[in-house]
């Protein structure tokens, strides 16, 4: 069942083109992996699935409510973001940053969403971590509370944003074995990620981006082994010599 | 140097009217804590306008903001004293303070304090890294609850040392509600050695006062900075 | 943060770009008329003129009460009255109010120039004998031994820490040293400011001393530590590579912070009138007790400080970026 249909979207900042034309769909359970060059329009498009940015012209259906007649905020309760950097809120603490969302947007009371804020921390392994302020966590610890509070919403969609990145090598482990088990337990996703391994292993479908355009989809095996594009094949040859 | 020898019966003098100090030092702190609030009150909305409002609210406000950092405080306790319609009220009861000049002076240290205390606040909101906006947009808060339940927060405790600041220097210029003839601690300490044959207690009078004023802005500073650690969240790249 | 500095608030704040463009054009004519009403009266260039055969060109010899304006005040008076005549109503009262204040202010000018001549020289004095205290002050601070930043840290709390309006009674009633001044011999004649006038110099400069130091020391906190030892490795002795590495550094990085007490300088030097200096805010009131119109000379006196406060710090921003090195003392966003 198609859970989210992107159709010929446009954006483009000051003259600049980001994205041209761009239109593909996810099925529900779907891990679609977008990889490119820097500039090529990968965090743009992520971030015109939930409006922090506005595309110029195009459609795009989420479980077929088109996301620009939603409420910004409906729109963001249902699609949940995983960011580079994190962006866990400093003056809080881990299982505080999972709970602000619950009893503000969802109105839950305090007892229920304290549980449940509780049960997300455990299912990314940190419950004990429950009472820590983000500067007193690390890098990967950082990343699976900003998970756990992207999935408390109980989103139809998780986006992550180049989400191990910005870690040192021996944290994004832990954060790869997150994603993997949700995307066993059949979560839909849209990743933007140079972690190949992770593409060739989970993910349901590639996309290759290039200048704002989708130059290539597929299959991982069939991008990584038979690629009918020059660019992709050159492209994802140069990131397996650096990953 | 012998116009500095202190005298003992000087010190008897200041003894005797200890009672002077002590409502004086009263005036001061309660013309303090009457500022700063309004400081905060005023303030703390203004600096929210400087970052938030659209330009119709956010450029009057920001002129009276330069308009009221860029003016001595002793010309606006005047202005204030002469301009302001405020009847005379009479005098506060014990602290024996003239109504209509302690609301002046407040008006007019308060608001100054508020163009302050606004500049702080925006520092600290521009501060906070833009993510946790972001951050806060996607999990579906609204602008306004992001900015109340996540800026705010962070904005607050990152302003602390600024107003902390701003304590001390709205104590120091409580004295120059002198200028209207508030009876705080500098006007009562003028009154005193003014008083026929005790023009030779200048020295200690003037002394005694800085002693309690350097108490006040000590003591404050210590007490704040404790606070803050109690209060403190530990900060770094969220 | 325990060891934060206290400022003394953060400058007036940042003028908007068509605000500053007026803020110069405004701020330069006002100068333009300053400098040359402190010409017309000043001794010094009037001896100078007479002795090139010039005797009427500078007056000095007019006591302030007997200047003239040089702004007829009647355009703006006639101004004010016409409006005001017409139909009653809110704004064309408004508008003939700040008419009738124009008229006001310019035959109060010569009054309130001769008090900005005295405010503009105390603060610049105060600022420059008060830096001179600061830097071997700030580099005891941080670099001195146990003795010698004790000491300086007991002078800036206790300045810190009291009123400038206690220290200015404490030098001029309590400590009098205005009358050392008079005993000296030669103060209040020939151009020579009155012993008041020097006994708030020193009041500021002494305070000044202590806010200054505290913004050096920050900035030669900040300063690198590797680059000490960079320049002890290069042979140079602790005292050369303070005075020839950190302080060329430190100082630039201190130049907002100057600027801070720069402008709060120029405004608190109003406090001077206290002890009898004829500054500007002085004059103000010695002509609000003359013509009992004090609201509109405290909202003109109050225009001077402004604009004598926003030129300032125009000219400093100025100053920052011609002294900035590439990647030193990146001037902090001083808002």
């Amino acid at each position: 069942m198609t859970l989210l249909d992107v159709d010929s979207i446009y954006k483009s900042y000051d003259e600049e083109e980001v994205l041209e034309d761009v239109s593909f769909g996810l099925d529900q359970q779907d891990v679609e992996v977008i990889v490119g060059p820097s500039g090529s329009g990968k965090s743009t498009l992520l971030r015109c699935m939930n409006r922090l940015t506005e595309i110029d012209s195009g459609e795009i259906y989420l479980n077929d409510d088109e996301i620009h007649d939603l409420d910004e905020n409906e729109l963001r309760r249902r699609v949940g973001m995983v960011f580079q950097g994190s962006n866990l809120f400093a003056h809080l603490t881990a299982q505080k940053n999972i709970t602000l969302g619950l009893r503000e947007v969802l109105g839950m009371p305090a007892a229920e969403a304290q549980a449940k804020a509780m049960e997300y921390l455990r299912q990314v392994g940190l419950e004990d971590q429950a009472e820590s302020y983000p500067a007193e966590l690390s890098g990967g610890q950082k990343q699976r509370v900003g998970i756990a509070r992207a999935l408390a919403m109980e989103p139809e969609l998780i986006l992550f944003d180049e989400p191990t990145s910005a870690l040192d090598p021996e944290l994004i482990g832990e954060v790869l074995t997150v994603m993997r088990d949700l995307a066993e337990e059949g979560m839909t996703m849209l990743v933007v990620t140079h972690e190949m391994d992770f593409a060739r292993s989970v993910a349901t479908r590639l996309m290759f981006l290039d200048d704002g355009r989708i130059v290539e989809r597929g299959p991982p095996e069939q991008l990584f082994e038979d690629p009918r594009e020059d660019r992709t094949e050159q492209f994802l040859g140069e990131l397996a010599d650096i990953y | 140097m012998e116009a500095i020898v202190l005298q003992s019966n000087d010190w008897a003098f200041i003894l005797a009217n200890w009672e002077q100090f002590a409502l004086g030092t009263a005036v001061t702190i309660l013309l303090t804590i009457t500022s700063l609030v309004v400081g905060f009150v005023a303030g703390f909305p203004a600096g929210a306008i400087e970052v938030y409002a659209p330009g119709w609210l956010r450029k009057p406000v920001s002129a009276a903001g330069v308009i009221l950092r860029g003016t001595p405080i002793v010309v606006l306790i005047v202005l204030f004293f002469f301009a302001l319609p405020i009847p005379q009220l009479g005098t506060f009861i014990i602290i024996d303070a003239k109504v209509d000049a302690f609301i002046v002076a407040t008006i007019a240290l308060g608001l100054r304090s508020a163009a302050y205390q606004a500049q702080v606040f925006r520092g600290a909101i521009q501060s906070i890294d833009e993510g946790q906006m972001e951050a806060a947009r996607s999990v579906g808060l609204s602008k306004f609850q992001a900015i109340r339940h996540v800026i705010f927060p962070q904005a607050i405790r990152r302003s602390v040392p600024g107003f902390q600041n701003e304590f001390t220097i709205v104590l120091k210029d409580t004295s120059i509600a002198f200028a209207i003839g508030l009876a705080e601690l500098l006007t009562r300490a003028e009154q005193l050695y003014l008083q026929p044959g005790h023009d030779t207690a200048v020295v200690e009078v003037i002394v005694t006062i800085s002693v309690i004023y350097f108490v006040l802005t000590f003591a404050t500073n210590r007490a704040l900075d404790r606070l803050e650690q109690r209060y403190a969240v530990p900060e770094g790249s969220g | 943060m325990a060891d934060t500095v206290e400022t003394r608030g953060t400058a007036v704040g940042r003028v908007s770009g068509s605000g500053r463009l007026v803020v110069a054009l405004v701020g330069g004519l006002f100068w333009l008329w300053l400098l040359a009403r402190w010409a017309y009266h000043n001794t010094l260039l009037d001896r100078i003129c007479t002795a090139l055969g010039l005797p009427d060109l500078i007056r000095s010899e007019y006591g302030v009460r007997r200047r003239e304006p040089w702004l007829p005040a009647e355009p703006f008076q006639s101004a004010a009255d016409s409006i005001g005549s017409v139909p009653p109503g809110f704004v064309f009262d408004r508008i003939a109010g700040v008419f009738e204040l124009a008229a006001f202010a310019t035959t109060a000018g010569p009054e309130l120039a001769a008090g900005a001549f005295i405010t503009v020289y105390m603060t610049v004095l105060g600022m420059l004998f008060g830096l001179v205290i600061a830097v071997p002050l700030s580099v005891a601070r941080v670099y001195g031994g146990r003795i010698a930043s004790t000491a300086a840290l007991v002078y800036t709390e206790l300045i810190r820490g009291t009123p400038l309006l206690a220290q200015l009674f404490f030098w001029y009633f309590a400590l009098p040293l205005a009358g050392y001044f008079d005993a000296a011999g030669f103060v209040g004649r020939n151009g020579i400011p009155r012993a008041a006038v020097m006994v708030a110099v020193v009041a500021f400069t002494i305070n000044s001393s202590a806010y200054q130091s505290e913004y050096i020391r920050t900035a030669l906190e900040s300063v690198d530590e590797g680059q000490l030892a960079a320049a002890r490795a290069v042979g140079l002795s602790k005292g050369q590579a303070i005075r020839h590495v950190i302080l060329p550094q430190g100082l630039r990085y201190a130049i907002p912070g100057w600027t801070n007490e720069f402008i709060y300088l120029v405004k608190y030097s109003s406090l001077a009138a206290f002890i009898t200096v004829p500054e500007l805010f002085r004059q103000a009131r010695n002509i609000a007790s003359d013509t009992f119109r004090y609201q509109e000379i405290y909202i003109i006196v109050g225009v001077f400080y402004l604009l004598l406060v926003l030129t300032i710090a125009l000219a400093m921003g100025l100053l920052e970026r011609t002294v900035a090195l590439p990647g030193v003392g990146q001037p902090a966003d001083q808002n």
